[in-house]
């Protein structure tokens, strides 16, 4: 879907020529509405802000060390001392499940950011050469092509492959995360680029002899990045699921690292007896976590739409957009 | 002749897409660190045998060399061995990629069987509460992870209320599996008439299927919902209810339309899933195909992967092809 700034529902974000102090007051009165009058959305935000608080805070949270096994405490089940019991070795459990968005949400946000920086910029130059002639022209078609290939690859066995070829660390699982992801942005820029570059806002801005670096970081770029903030979110609380997977299979991040996948593979031998409190509890925090990101991703794309955007105006009462 | 052809050239399309594949898949494995021949023979290997060894492997030779040597034995159906289980990578794979194919197919079965009739009854938004469920678990089926899913039913249907069997691999370990037909279990067994293996396979399905199914129907839940909408608000909808037609045939006419979005995301779903569940087949250890190429991985044994790799790609390459030939049937515009 292109979005325009001639439609008078343009992006909220688009840098128009109206003032920009008075149009971050409008998205900001906007974005409160919308969370009044869609609760869930609100509740998205809510998730993310808390587990990043008790991810900035955890040292001061949390109720025991997170890496400290006492083995005279094992698989304790739930109790005023123990919220969340412990696990097998005698750790906390509610200690580790407030330690690990560390790890986890580092890797997701540096891994989604580090293949939405990538993907996002070979997407807008592919797709604004797309009718290009020679070497563009070529090396797009060779770049969508390598896409491709990277995607025909199942993308758990890539990742565990990638992480493999670079050796068990973090580092390598941000790169795995970030490199199976770049075909996603690639892909979505791409296909919103070349229905921009086709917008006469563009054209006039070419004949009037503006060299193509400009266009594309004034014109294009800013009108065609809401789908990919939309994805961003959603696909950060996918890489998290990745992440978690990774180490589930003892691919990505070790225990004793406070981690939630680990967490869940360390507490699986205990579920057939009939122990659930040491893989419940981290599964719970990653699917709350996920389905936060989940939810902001849905409501940006619910930002994004014009059309709904309207209907929020008309049903919460005179907003208006101070430039129409 | 036009479809014929359509085909051929989509045939011919997918070559050098699988060349790029296998070459990306060699690229990577030549990159992970570790000698296969040292892998192989072990820590008690002497120098000699791994240089015969290294020389027989072909690994002495340069990269490109490599390359034209593997391309070669493929293109014979020879995928090599497999260090780990001493057997041919071809035979392996055909024992394991059907066991896959059963979970995924009855996984997806039972995706469809949730998402699309929560899909449209949320798409109509007649009724409140369903619609709501239906945005709700569009969201959160998203969220859950599915190797997590299947320890919680695990521990409910098994470890708390002991309604089934223990919940390791695809037959119970007493019985002995059907013979081979398809190498779906269940269905094998069926045509023999082997009735306990039928009623232990398909016990052992029941959790793992569920979990897939349960997981999978958000996608499909919400690309129903999504087109199902989109159809509902168009034209040939607001006409035909203009016309009074009963609100029945409306919503046939409107789900005939948004047929082709629920057949893409299910075809999508199809090849994700082939290496996507790989999570629950280590966690029911059903010993299908995208389990041994993580154990591949993860022991340097990496003729399994390649295989794997090249299998599955294939597979999604097929199901795209056939997703094709479904469009044309489905969608009359396409045809001309």
């Amino acid at each position: 879907m292109a979005l325009s700034p001639n439609q008078p529902g343009g992006p909220i974000w688009s840098t128009g020529r109206r003032g920009a102090g008075g149009r971050a007051r409008f998205a900001l009165r906007y974005f409160i509405q919308l969370l009044r009058t869609h609760p869930v959305y609100a509740g998205g935000y809510v998730i993310v802000a808390v587990v990043a608080i008790f991810a900035l805070a955890a040292p001061l949270v949390a109720p025991y060390s997170p890496i400290t096994a006492d083995p005279s405490v094992y698989l304790l089940p739930p109790s005023f001392s123990h919220l969340f019991g412990t696990d097998v070795t005698g750790m906390d459990v509610l200690s580790r499940v407030i330690f690990a968005p560390r790890i986890d949400l580092a890797i997701a946000l540096v891994g989604t950011g580090l293949s939405a920086a990538i993907g996002t910029f070979l997407g807008a130059l592919v797709g604004y050469h797309q009718d290009a002639r020679g070497v563009p022209r070529f090396l797009s078609g060779f770049v969508m092509r390598s896409a491709d290939v990277l995607q025909a690859f199942p993308v758990f066995v890539f990742a565990i492959a990638l992480v493999a070829v670079f050796g068990q660390s973090i580092a390598s699982v941000v790169f795995a995360i970030a490199f199976v992801n770049i075909p996603i942005y690639l892909r979505l820029m791409r296909s919103q680029v070349m229905n921009i570059r086709r917008m006469r806002y563009v054209e006039a801005a070419y004949v009037s002899g503006m060299p193509d670096s400009y266009i594309i970081r004034r014109h294009v770029v800013p009108n065609a990045i809401a789908p990919v903030l939309a994805q961003l979110s959603v696909n950060i609380g996918w890489s998290i699921l990745l992440t978690a997977g990774l180490s589930f299979v003892g691919a990505g991040v070790r225990a004793p690292t406070p981690e939630w996948g680990s967490m869940i593979a360390t507490g699986f031998p205990n579920i057939m007896t009939g122990q659930w409190w040491p893989s419940l509890f981290p599964g719970l925090a990653l699917a709350v976590t996920v389905y936060g990101f989940g939810i902001i991703g849905a409501s940006i794309e619910f930002m994004a739409d014009p059309r709904r955007r309207r209907t929020l105006a008309n049903a919460g009462g005179p907003i208006r957009d101070p430039g129409e | 002749m036009g479809t014929l052809r359509y085909i051929g050239g989509r045939l011919l399309f997918l070559v050098p897409q699988i060349f790029g594949i296998v070459l990306v898949g060699f690229l990577l494995v030549k990159a992970v660190p570790g000698d296969p021949a040292t892998l192989m023979l072990g820590p008690m290997a002497t120098p000699d045998s791994i240089a015969k060894l290294r020389g027989e492997l072909g690994l002495d030779k340069p990269l490109p060399v490599q390359f034209i040597i593997y391309i070669n034995r493929i293109a014979h159906g020879d995928f090599g061995t497999s260090w780990q289980t001493t057997q041919p990578v071809v035979e392996d794979l055909a024992v394991r990629f059907p066991a896959t194919l059963e979970l995924v197919s009855f996984g997806l079965l039972v995706a469809l069987a949730i998402g699309i009739p929560l899909g449209i009854v949320s798409a109509t938004r007649r009724h409140r509460v369903l619609a709501r469920i239906g945005d709700f678990y569009g969201l959160v089926a998203g969220a859950l992870p599915d190797f997590w899913l299947a320890l919680i039913l695990i521990y409910v249907f098994y470890s708390l209320l002991g309604w089934m069997s223990s919940p390791i691999g695809r037959i119970d370990v007493m019985l002995l599996p059907p013979r081979t037909i398809t190498g779906f279990y269940t269905i094998d067994s069926l045509v023999e008439g082997n009735w306990p293996a039928f009623r232990s396979s398909l016990a052992h399905l029941v959790l793992p299927v569920l979990t897939l199914g349960l997981v999978n129907a958000g996608p499909i839940l919400k690309t129903t919902q999504s087109a199902m909408e989109r159809m509902l608000q168009a034209d040939f909808s607001l006409y035909a209810r203009l016309c009074g037609l009963p609100e029945k045939l409306v919503m046939r006419h409107a789900l005939r339309n948004a047929l082709p979005s629920i057949v893409t995301i299910v075809s999508v779903l199809y090849g994700f899933l082939i290496g996507g569940a790989v999570l629950v087949e280590i966690v029911f250890s059903w010993g299908g195909a995208g389990q041994y190429a993580v154990q591949g991985v993860l022991n340097a044994d990496f003729n399994p992967v390649l295989g794997f790799v090249i299998f599955s790609a294939l597979f999604s390459l097929i199901v795209y092809l056939v997703v094709d030939l479904v469009y044309l049937a489905i969608d009359p515009r396409i045809r001309q």
